[in-house]
């Protein structure tokens, strides 16, 4: 009251009272106004605010995509096979930049080898977001953080590091600048889950838990020594292997060569020896004809047919005739020959007679029964079609008996073989941990347990008496067995018989088998002039190596005791 | 009575207005030493990511490889050859040893004779 009655005007027409509530009213208007004013200025400022987009892309990227990580990669015992480290990565926010011409010449005193002209369009001009150089050093950085100039920041991006080098190349792939997988089993994370996680920007940091692999590293690195090895001694252009358990089908070692650096993705594509292309993965993108390894499977399946029995003889002192031409054996023994005989002596005689006691239709239905029309079902991306004629002729049969005319993949083949040895129970082979119960229910008999006992005398025999006693020499104590296969290359359409493509499939301890392998050697010479250039003076060899220093570490320790060997033969022969 | 709310209000204003500041420069700091933390633990985590990694190519076998070869002759190193492995059940049991009975009577005859041979070891040294 007070408050009013100091304002009010000095002359009153109307009554004072009614003078008074007039002004008070006006006031409370005003004050009504001015406040709605202020309300309004806060709601529009608000609104604007709210409109606001946020630019969080850098050059068209989510940050979020960018900084993503990815988990690591862990071998079967836990050591590291991938790993992602924190790098810095310099980027410039041209328009904040004052003096491009100081920036430029400050840049370059820290990374001289950037190009001037390159880098002056680069900070000028408008733009909110350029990168200037991806993947920098902590001493860079530190370097750029120093100089102080304006306008010029760093982000911490992941970055893929894979310790072992070379050695995993093939299986662990390469992933690009933005940390996305493009070969190998890095691909395939992407294809399943990573890059839905990265995409919603949950993959940040160590949230990912780290993805356990079926490769033992130990063993890795032996089989890429020995392959390694194999290529100066033998002045092989080529060489590759795999090796699995049979009774998981989990791969535990799988070496390729010529290989590239997964660090430095680039190199995948260096030529080798002027050629381009040698560098993929040959064994499961790689088709080759296998030659006489192939006698194990034309054996096995005949075997389990029933047509053909462990004690049949097959008369092998003529040739087979095909019209013009005549198939003869590599080592001709030209006499009747047993069975065993037949696998020890690797005659192709006595395979084609044994594969058309069995009859060539069967022999094509086996095939399709091993999964050899199609790929293998196994988790990397680089796979290729094996080539096996839809339909058998009898010469096609024939040749196929004995691995030729028909192409498939090492990693069919050991697939194969691993069957053989585990009592026919056929597994697809993974990349990742797989336990004896996961892999029980994903088995396929593709030959019956008796066929397999047959297998692994036969297997064992060849080592004993046969082509693969070069291999047991080096691999002696450990039970190993396996065939040979020395397969002439086709060079401009016709078989070069310069030109060999050797394998070795072979599994071991054969009296309870626990690991399947396959060896190629492309291409060997003679290591010296005592030593031949057939399939088990090198590739032979070489599996006969591995096996002797992988095996102790695998759990397999020697054994020279001959009741071994002994209660492998089969009732039948004893 | 007014004056006095009005006193009181005025006061409280001021008591809000200065906490509200107060709590303003409070949350700032707080806000700061929070980036401050995140930036140690990025740092930290960088750094930990880079050591994990050196951690994992020393422990490589590509890495200690070469290593064992550059040593094997001054360490004797060699891979094990398959004789060199064995197992508990290939030792062969301990041979009974049988009591040498003759050389026991022969001792207890001479005892009950009288003659002790520990005794005369002594003398005749």
């Amino acid at each position: 009251m007070a408050i009013i009655s100091e304002g009010s005007a000095p002359i009153a027409l109307d009554g004072g009272r009614k003078a008074r509530g007039n002004l008070t009213k006006a006031r409370i208007r005003w004050v009504i106004a001015a406040l709605a004013i202020v309300f309004a200025v806060v709601a529009g400022k608000l609104i604007q605010l709210g409109t606001v987009v946020v630019d969080s892309t850098i050059e068209g990227r989510e940050r979020d995509l960018i900084t993503a990580s990815r988990p690591a990669i862990l071998d079967r015992n836990g050591l590291e096979m991938a790993v992602d480290i924190r790098v810095p990565s310099l980027f410039a926010e041209p328009r904040r930049i004052i003096d491009v011409d100081e920036a430029v010449e400050a840049l370059r005193s820290v990374m001289p080898d950037l190009d001037e002209t390159w880098l002056r369009n680069r900070l000028s001009g408008e733009k909110g977001f350029v990168w200037v150089r991806r993947e920098l050093s902590p001493a860079q950085q530190e370097r750029i953080f120093n100089l102080g100039i304006p306008g010029l920041d760093f982000v911490t991006e992941s970055k893929r590091f894979y310790p072992s080098g070379e050695e995993a190349s093939h299986i662990l792939g390469a992933v690009n600048i933005d940390n996305q997988g493009i070969a190998g089993i890095e691909k395939h994370m992407d294809g399943e889950d990573v890059a839905l996680l990265q995409s919603i920007g949950l993959a940040r940091g160590n949230e990912l838990s780290p993805v356990n692999l079926s490769i033992d590293l130990r063993v890795q690195h032996i089989m890429y020594e020995q392959l390694v090895d194999s290529l100066t001694r033998y002045k092989a252009v080529a060489a590759a292997g795999v090796m699995l358990d049979v009774r998981t089908g989990e791969v535990i070692a799988m070496v390729s060569l010529p290989d590239f650096d997964p660090n430095e993705p680039m190199t995948a594509f260096e030529p080798v020896n002027g050629k381009k292309d040698q560098r993929f993965n040959r064994v499961t993108s790689g088709i080759f004809e296998l030659g006489s390894t192939f006698k194990t499977i034309t054996l096995a399946g005949a075997l389990d047919s029933g047509l053909v029995k462990i004690t049949d003889t097959f008369d092998a002192r003529f040739g087979v005739r095909f019209g013009r031409f005549t198939i003869d054996d590599f080592h001709g023994k030209h006499r009747v020959l047993s069975l065993p005989e037949v696998y020890k002596y690797s005659s192709n005689i006595g395979t084609i007679k044994t594969m058309q006691q069995w009859g060539k239709d069967n022999f094509r239905a086996f095939l399709t029964k091993l999964g050899f029309d199609k790929r293998v079902p196994f988790e990397l991306p680089e796979m290729r079609n094996p080539n096996v004629p839809e339909k058998f002729s009898e010469i096609v049969a024939a040749t196929a008996a004995f691995g030729h005319g028909l192409s498939i993949s090492p990693l069919h083949m050991a697939m194969a073989t691993a069957a053989f040895v585990n009592d026919g129970y056929m597994v697809a082979p993974t990349i990742y941990k797989r336990s004896e119960a996961e892999a029980k229910a994903l088995y396929r008999p593709v030959i019956s347990p008796h066929t397999s006992a047959y297998m692994r005398y036969l297997m064992r025999l060849n080592a004993l008496e046969g082509s693969g006693t070069h291999m047991d020499k080096a691999a002696a104590g450990f039970r190993a067995g396996g065939k040979t296969g020395t397969a002439e290359k086709v060079v401009n359409g016709r078989y070069s018989s310069g030109l060999n493509l050797n394998v070795f499939t072979s599994a071991f301890p054969l009296e309870d088998p626990r690991y399947a392998m396959v060896i190629i050697v492309d291409e060997p010479q003679r290591e010296n002039e005592q030593s031949g250039v057939t399939a088990g003076w090198n590739a032979g060899e070489v599996t006969g190596r591995i096996i002797q220093r992988a095996a102790p570490m695998l759990g397999v320790s020697p054994d020279f005791s001959e009741t071994i060997d002994a209660s492998l033969v089969p009732v039948e022969l004893r | 009575m007014i004056r006095t709310l009005n006193i009181l209000m005025v006061g409280t204003s001021l008591l809000g207005l200065v906490g509200v500041y107060a709590l303003k420069y409070s949350v700032e700091e707080t806000a700061s030493e929070k980036a401050r933390i995140e930036r140690q633990i990025d740092r930290q985590e960088g750094e930990l990511s880079l050591l994990q990694a050196d951690w994992a190519y020393l422990n490589q076998p590509a890495h200690i490889a070469p290593i064992v070869v550059r040593h094997q002759e001054a360490l004797g190193l060699e891979p094990a050859r398959q004789e060199q492995f064995g197992s508990l059940a290939s030792l062969p049991m301990r041979p009974i040893e049988q009591p040498d009975t003759g050389a026991l009577d022969a001792l207890f005859e001479s005892l009950e004779a009288g003659v002790d041979p520990i005794e005369q070891l002594i003398e005749t040294n």
